[in-house]
């Protein structure tokens, strides 16, 4: 269970994220909907622990883990899957599998699941075709895979997804969708960041659309299924620039 | 055979000498490569090894043991220490960790030989291993023998830990991304306190097992940090074999080569380092090959090839715009303001008149002595002034700004010697000179961004250093050149002998140089060169020949050194290789960052600072120069990331971009001057914890928009 109240964060000189309240259940999937410069990364970011936050708190099942280093937030059960990947260029994929593979410490019984090495290339197949492989000699799909990788072999209560699907093929598209909802089954709570109202829509059971760096609608995956005008009004009307 | 059996033994002692380097040189590599420090101190570890292994080694194996551990503990400790005094500025760049290590270096040495004394110590070896052993019927010691073993075991073990165990992987990890490597669960702050120490001890160790090839003395950690900097710049920081390779190279050309062609030894490196330059540059960065030369249209460079491309289907389109992307309706302000003074210009030119007004007065107000100080300030300042231009805003930060100086120097005290005597006649041909020295070198230089550039230019000011101290016909060697005539102000006139008439004509050539340099860094020139450090990727894609501009203003700094040179012969009347050294190369670079980058006036009062603390102060405290100006060096990284021209608006820490002297030298949209807060190389490998994350951050928000939004 991930949860931010009135988080507020910024760059110096401009605040990017607006008291901003949000909780992840473990074993859903929630989805923030927003346009370039929403402040969708800052927001992952800032629960991950790569920025401080200037108010507010982040909990990890109601523990507070508001401006702890990012090594200890990643320790604590949050998992990153960054954008655009950033997968290490000079480590091979199994070098990745063994730096990341964290198993929680002894008596720590609040992880969904227990991830290793070999459990992971069971899920992600493709990796272990690769294993020697340096991280950028893969695809843009096989990267994406191998930062899914890095951020589960930590064993993760919860898992954050900052645009998986960005550059990537529509088949591949729908296997990442696939593996998220799988992965909130098992119990992770996914907060999974994405432009497209479509693909949240598709996994989520909550979604936050952000303009501004501040919360414009919040609906159930339902409602967003059933009608997506609300979703796309609240996208469009708001969008910046437009 | 016979030519192989005579060189036998320089051949060996060349790989004990190229293994000792690689050592040193694999830690030298490690924290610049992964951690991000380019440790200018790094010598200084090995000094710490060397003197505690001599001071503690008795001729016992029990000594040595000892003495490695304690050396190895020591130096250990110490990188560890610069870990911590490094990780604050982490986010300030290369270029100020660079800085405070160089000032630490300092310090470093001079309480080194507070300790231990001036004179270099003996070291005894354990005497098991002092006697000769007999390699191909030729005597060879037996330590060094069993030191290319130990150093042997060494590299294959760190290679070992680097490459093969999970610890190296988070450690090329950091390299690489250390937001991710934080993200997995591992500190980069422990990795890089990891790697420093590591470093350290790889340092300490060579010193102690080293002492007896390169023995513990006052020009150790020099000597050690020069080697392993040129075998560093060699082998790249790529691999550990290339290191390796290089490391044995440079062993060899120092000793094999000095057994061969004693002569050419010296210069054997420079081509070594050459050729390595050029080579490399053509084939490992070749987007960056073309935009040197001239031809644009048959580059590798794609911008260039494209633009040729189009410029031959278009109807004329027009040269590249000078305003950088910058909205129609503000065009006319800057351009007004630049042409009719304004309030903000009279400001700005002030602090320039103030000090003109002092500087004119100052031969009424000093003695004789002061006033000949004074005037080298005034050549240490051009020299500064042209570090700014290279380093504040072709984003090229040098160490090497003593090469055409010392062109510059010796062109001057030449031509004196020849009879030319006319004072406007040895400023233009030493410029020249210098310029020319500038145009051939420059090329190495434009291609590398940031600490790389550090490294290269250091190598090109020592390598220098060689060939002044090598031509002694030119030079006068080491002895350096006195009793060449005094020079005339103009034609006609007479030898300056008086303190104060030396010092104005100093003055007069350095209001001259100042003008014409402030005139031109204000110019359009002056912003192409800002936007280039800014913002190079998008200069290029606009059409800008970056390379060209570099060189450009390569050439014109290293004119402007040469003037500098020019000067200080003048003024100080005689010249030894020491007025042209490291030390003054890393003064003049001291000098701006005092100043902050990007101020050409607070280049010039950080050169008098210097002088004053150098030549002034520490005359009451005599042998402690160094360890004053190491301290000054600390301290300016730390309190004043901007500079003295940080004061100026709005001291340090103010945001925004500061070290700009103010609306007129950048256009809006163009990114402020970094100070030396800014990485000149960009932002990859910077170890701040949220330097990625600013990247929904747009590069540049003008300073008026600063404290409103963010987003555009």
């Amino acid at each position: 269970m991930l949860e931010l109240t009135g988080l507020t964060a910024g760059y110096h000189g401009g605040t990017v994220l607006h008291g901003l309240d949000l909780s992840v259940p473990a074993g859903t999937v929630h989805a923030v909907v927003g346009h370039n410069g929403a402040g969708k990364t800052t927001l992952v970011h800032t629960i991950a622990g790569l920025m401080r936050p200037s108010a507010g708190t982040v909990r990890l099942d109601g523990r507070d883990v508001t401006g702890q280093p990012a090594h200890r937030i990643a320790r604590a059960g949050i998992g990153l899957v960054p954008q655009g990947r950033r997968v290490f260029a000079g480590l091979t994929v199994d070098e990745h599998l063994r730096l990341s593979h964290r198993p929680p410490r002894r008596g720590d019984t609040a992880r969904p699941s227990v991830w290793t090495p070999a459990r992971v290339l069971e899920l992600l197949p493709r990796l272990g075709e690769r294993r020697g492989n340096r991280g950028t000699d893969l695809s843009g799909g096989e990267q994406q895979m191998l930062a899914l990788a890095r951020a589960l072999l930590g064993s993760p209560r919860v898992l954050l997804l900052d645009e998986p699907t960005e550059g990537l093929a529509p088949v591949l598209v729908r296997q990442i969708d696939a593996l998220v909802t799988t992965l909130a089954a098992e119990g992770l709570a996914v907060l999974l960041v994405s432009p497209s109202p479509a693909q949240a829509a598709a996994c989520a059971r909550t979604l936050t659309v952000l303009t501004s760096g501040r919360m414009a609608l919040r609906l159930s995956g339902e409602e967003a299924r059933a009608d997506a005008t609300a979703l796309h009004a609240a996208l469009e009307l708001t969008a910046p620039g437009a | 055979m016979e030519l192989l059996d005579a060189h036998l033994v320089p051949a060996v002692d060349g790989v004990a000498f190229g293994l000792l380097l690689f050592v040193v040189a694999a830690g030298l590599s490690l924290a610049f490569g992964t951690a991000g420090v380019l440790n200018l101190s790094h010598g200084t570890l090995y000094a710490i090894g060397a003197y505690t292994g001599a001071e503690l080694s008795d001729g016992t194996w029990g000594g040595l043991a000892l003495g490695l551990a304690a050396g190895t503990a020591a130096a250990c400790v110490a990188g560890a220490g610069l870990s911590a005094a490094t990780a604050p500025l982490a986010r300030r760049g290369h270029l100020a960790q660079a800085l405070l290590t160089f000032g630490l270096a300092l310090i470093g040495g001079d309480l080194l030989i507070q300790f231990f004394g001036a004179d270099e110590l003996p070291v005894r070896v354990p005497e098991a291993l002092d006697s000769s052993v007999n390699l191909l019927g030729h005597r060879y010691p037996a330590y060094r023998l069993c030191f290319i073993v130990m150093a042997v075991l060494l590299a294959a073990f760190g290679t070992w830990v680097l490459t093969r165990t999970r610890m190296g992987a988070a450690v090329r990890a950091a390299a690489d991304d250390p937001q991710m490597l934080a993200a997995t669960g591992h500190s980069p702050r422990a990795v890089h306190t990891g790697v420093l120490a590591a470093a350290g001890a790889l340092a300490g160790a060579a010193g102690v097992l080293g002492a007896p090839i390169i023995g513990p003395g006052p020009g150790t950690s020099e000597t050690v940090l020069m080697l392993s900097l040129v075998v560093v710049v060699l082998g790249g920081l790529r691999s550990l074999w290339a290191t390796f390779f290089a490391a044995v190279a440079v062993g060899e050309v120092q000793t094999l080569g000095v057994s061969v062609a004693p002569e050419l030894a010296p210069y054997l490196l420079f081509a070594a380092m050459a050729a390595v330059l050029v080579l490399r540059s053509r084939f490992a960065e070749p987007t960056e090959a073309g935009a040197g030369h001239g031809s644009e249209g048959s580059g590798p460079d794609p911008v260039a090839r494209l633009r040729g491309l189009l410029a031959g289907r278009l109807p004329g389109p027009k040269r590249p715009s000078v305003r950088l992307g910058r909205p129609p309706g503000h065009d006319r302000a800057p351009a007004w303001s630049s042409r009719l003074p304004g309030r903000a210009a009279w400001w700005q030119a002030a602090p320039l008149l103030v000090l003109l007004v002092v500087l004119i007065a100052l031969p009424a107000l000093l003695d004789a002595y002061s006033i000949s100080l004074a005037g080298s300030a005034l050549a240490l300042g051009l020299l500064a002034i042209s570090v700014t231009v290279l380093t504040g805003y072709a984003g090229l930060p040098t160490l090497g700004q003593t090469a055409p100086f010392a062109v510059g120097a010796y062109a001057t005290a030449n031509l004196a010697d020849a009879g030319w005597t006319v004072g406007p006649v040895q400023i233009v041909l030493s410029a020249l000179a210098a310029a020319a020295f500038a145009a051939v070198v420059g090329p190495a230089v434009i291609r590398a961004r940031g600490t790389t550039v550090l490294m290269i230019t250091l190598a090109i000011g020592e390598l220098t250093g060689a060939v002044v101290n090598q031509l002694k016909s030119v030079t006068g060697g080491a002895d350096g050149l006195v009793g060449f005539p005094a020079t005339r102000a103009l034609w006609g006139g007479e030898g300056m002998l008086e303190e104060s008439e030396l010092y104005n004509y100093a003055l007069v050539v350095a209001v001259v140089a100042v003008a014409l340099t402030l005139l031109v860094l204000h110019s359009p020139a002056g912003k192409l060169l800002t936007g280039t450090r800014g913002a190079e990727a998008r200069m290029r894609a606009s059409g800008h020949p970056v390379g060209r501009y570099l060189l450009v203003a390569h050439v014109c700094a290293g004119a402007l050194a040469g003037v500098a040179g020019s000067l200080m012969v003048t003024v100080q009347q005689y010249l030894s290789p020491a007025d042209v050294g490291f030390e003054i190369a890393a003064f003049a670079l001291l000098a701006v960052v005092i100043g902050g980058t990007t101020s050409v006036i607070g280049a010039l009062l950080g050169a008098g600072l210097i002088v004053a603390t150098r030549d002034w102060v520490a005359g009451s405290w005599p042998g402690h120069g160094p360890l004053l100006l190491g301290v000054l060096f600390v301290a300016t990284v730390y309190v004043l990331p901007r500079g003295l021209a940080g004061l100026r608006s709005g001291g340090p820490g103010g945001g925004g971009e500061s070290g700009r002297p103010s609306g007129t030298t950048g256009a809006p949209g163009t990114p402020g001057a970094p100070g030396i807060s800014g990485d000149p190389g960009g932002p990859r490998g910077s170890h701040g914890s949220d330097s990625a994350a600013a990247e929904e951050q747009p590069p540049s928000v003008p300073a008026p928009t600063r404290a409103g939004k963010v987003s555009p």
